[in-house]
């Protein structure tokens, strides 16, 4: 038997920042698979999506986006992490460069953050990851 | 039994979602496994990692996690347990849990309380019948398994 086939690192804290959009769809669906991956193994895991990223937490674009033709949307992607445990957070700086109000956000972003928290957040984790 | 070609069965138990089922073995551990729903939701299974035995798992901590090609996410864990075990069939060929879920069980693990306790937050019978069926028609699943 493997070790590899066996979990036991211990409780980490990741911030991810998504900084990939629309424009490139194929850098859009990773990020939430290895955010699932942490969270299943006990990380507390943030996606913070700023700079183009934000585009994807309005509503109807994950929606009608996939990384590969005929494949998986990125809001199903997203909805994955969420079902993980991931946590989401929306760069509210970034909003009104894209022209993104409050009420064309997607109902899976867990908290409009302002460049302070993700901040603290690459300050405070063990490990931060940018896409 | 089935909703939408998923596979039911009224004897195991299942967490709300219907992801996971448990079986209640004779030496007090539970065996625990993939629904027909979730390895369908899943896809092909590509690897599976379990907790190492000897591991205390509380409420909400995963037991183990699971890759495919289009999903990643644990296998959750509704109760406080320690691990006892791991199926080394599946870990060596994770696609078994495509090909026969109530078979290819994943870990058994040994409850902190009592059985009856861990189960008593579990569904089954008729009831996990309802809501299973709901969950496949509510989400249009409609199963399918891997072949060998």
């Amino acid at each position: 038997m493997a070790d590899s086939h066996y979990l036991d690192n211990e409780e980490k804290s990741v911030v991810i920042v998504m900084t990939s959009g629309p424009s490139t769809p194929h850098r859009c669906a990773t990020p939430f698979y290895i955010g699932a991956i942490l969270a299943s193994m006990d990380s507390d895991v943030h996606i913070f999506f700023t700079m183009e990223g934000v585009m994807l937490a309005k509503k109807g674009v994950a929606e009608n986006l996939a990384a590969m033709k005929d494949g998986k949307t990125i809001l199903e992607f997203i909805r994955d992490a969420k079902a993980a445990g991931v946590k989401l957070h929306l760069c509210k700086p970034a909003m009104p460069g894209y022209e993104l109000d409050v009420g064309d956000i997607i109902a899976e972003v867990d908290e409009i953050s302002n460049a302070g928290a993700l901040a603290d957040l690459i300050l405070s984790s063990d490990k931060s990851m940018y896409f | 039994m089935e909703c939408n070609g998923c596979e039911f069965r009224s004897e195991l138990y299942y967490d709300d979602q219907y992801q996971i089922w448990a079986r209640r073995e004779e030496d007090g551990t539970l065996t625990v496994g993939m629904t027909d729903i979730s390895q369908t939701v899943a896809g092909k299974i590509l690897h599976v990692r379990v907790r190492r035995p000897g591991t205390l798992r509380p409420i909400g901590k995963p037991v183990a996690t699971i890759e495919s090609g289009k999903w990643a996410g644990p296998v959750p864990n509704v109760f406080d347990c320690v691990i006892e075990e791991a199926n080394h069939s599946v870990l060596e060929d994770p696609n078994l849990l495509n090909i026969e879920p109530y078979e290819a069980w994943i870990a058994r693990v040994r409850p902190s309380g009592a059985v009856e306790d861990a189960l008593s937050v579990m569904l089954t019978g008729d009831v996990a019948q309802a809501g299973y069926c709901e969950r496949a028609r509510r989400e249009d699943i409609h199963c399918e398994r891997g072949a060998r």
